[in-house]
């Protein structure tokens, strides 16, 4: 008797739903793969000037590093920065969405919500501006601050 | 990914709360920070509440000593109402709060402060030590009030212990180019000037001095009461005359 007259129909039923189950999940891992590749291509975004641009601002006590993951030169010392903006300095670090910093005069202006953090400190804000080489920040529109003890 | 990224953030910066021991601090119109000078501006409906006290201005300097949440003065202006934990209840137009020295001032027309039976009201200043116990009303409507004693005056001094949840009066110093006038239960008392010490129970009265008590009244240049006993001894310096009008009920 033929071999393959051996096989149980069940068996088979089985067989070809794995087999299915393999291609499709192979069509669908294909497709994400596809996804993540555009989605590199379109990190390299022609509509921006600069990808991961980092400066720094600095007065006499302290280094304040300013890292966002997009920016566009608006003129030759003002920068827009856009996605993640961080600015970070030995005992502070301020989180925003878009930021105008300026090279020359070492400010930044946001009118992003942003979030403050310090030791003990917590600020939420409707924007904010530094100035005067980082003495003086502004948090601006309705503010929230938390003090832990 | 992008909205649910946003819709983290967006959650991320609302759901701040202020938890058991922390202070929450919200304006309408921002904060200014300066490191160099070590305060903060807080600025437009600013409510300040702590598991201490609860304090609304329309504008607030905080000053710090290393951190912003290292407060050491508070100085708010504009519509200021400070409510504590403790029974404490102030209000004015101004008020400057030393937290290390435990010093209060208050200042501007309808000064008010409250620590729980005694009541402090000025319409220029007040000013309490919380540790020493000194206190100054300073200005017109200036009066001091408890259970036991009511003093009006243009300026009232002295110091006060805290004995559980009752303060009492230790030394006293009332000045009114007018008059000053202190009630206690029995004795309604009036003159230029007025001291009072709690070790030895008296209280001296200077100049165009008046005390009524039930249906007598009595004048002269100066008074010396017992608070005790509540006897008094009035004299009159210039022409040695001592005036005294008792109703004829009690002749």
């Amino acid at each position: 008797m033929n071999n393959f007259l051996k096989i149980n129909k069940k068996t088979l039923l089985i067989l070809l739903i794995f087999l299915t189950a393999i291609f499709l999940s192979t069509i669908f891992f294909n497709k994400i793969s596809t996804n993540v590749t555009k989605e590199n291509f379109l990190s390299i975004d022609p509509k921006f000037d600069i990808i991961n641009p980092s400066f720094t601002i600095n007065n006499e006590k302290e280094k304040i590093s300013v890292t966002a993951n997009k920016g566009n030169f608006l003129n030759n010392n003002k920068i827009l920065l856009k996605n993640n903006v961080f600015f970070q300095s030995s005992s502070f670090t301020i989180f925003s969405d878009e930021v105008t910093f300026d090279k020359k005069n070492q400010t930044a202006i946001s009118k992003s919500n942003s979030k403050f953090k310090s030791e003990g400190t917590e600020i939420i804000s409707e924007g904010f501006s530094i100035s005067e080489n980082g003495d003086i920040i502004l948090f601006n529109g309705k503010t929230s601050l938390i003090l832990i003890k | 990914m992008k909205y649910i990224i946003t819709i983290l953030l967006f959650f991320s910066f609302h759901t701040i709360g202020r938890e058991s021991g922390q202070t929450e601090i919200t304006t309408d119109d921002g904060i200014e920070v300066f490191n160099q000078e070590k305060y903060y501006l807080l600025k437009t409906n600013v409510k300040i509440i702590s598991d201490e006290y609860v304090l609304n201005a329309d504008l607030v300097k905080a000053y710090f000593l290393k951190d912003l949440y290292d407060i050491t003065r508070i100085f708010s202006d504009g519509n200021v109402t400070l409510n504590s934990s403790k029974g404490i209840k102030a209000s004015g137009e101004k008020i400057d709060f030393d937290i290390i020295n435990e010093d209060l001032q208050i200042f501007g027309k309808n000064s008010l402060f409250i620590n729980n039976e005694l009541k402090m009201t000025s319409d220029k200043e007040i000013k309490i030590n919380n540790t020493t116990g000194n206190f100054m009303i300073n200005g017109p409507n200036s009066r001091l009030k408890t259970n036991k004693i009511d003093i009006t005056g243009y300026l009232i001094k002295g110091k006060f212990t805290q004995l559980e949840n009752d303060n009492e009066v230790e030394l006293l110093n009332v000045e009114d180019e007018t008059q000053i006038n202190i009630k206690t239960e029995t004795l309604d008392m009036y003159a230029r000037r007025a001291e009072y010490d709690k070790q030895n129970n008296i209280i001296e009265l200077f100049d165009n001095v008046k005390i009524l008590r039930d249906n007598e009244s009595i004048s002269g240049n100066y008074a010396k009461i017992n608070t005790l006993t509540e006897s008094y001894k009035v004299t009159s310096k210039e022409s040695g005359k001592v005036k005294a009008l008792l109703d004829r009920k009690d002749e």
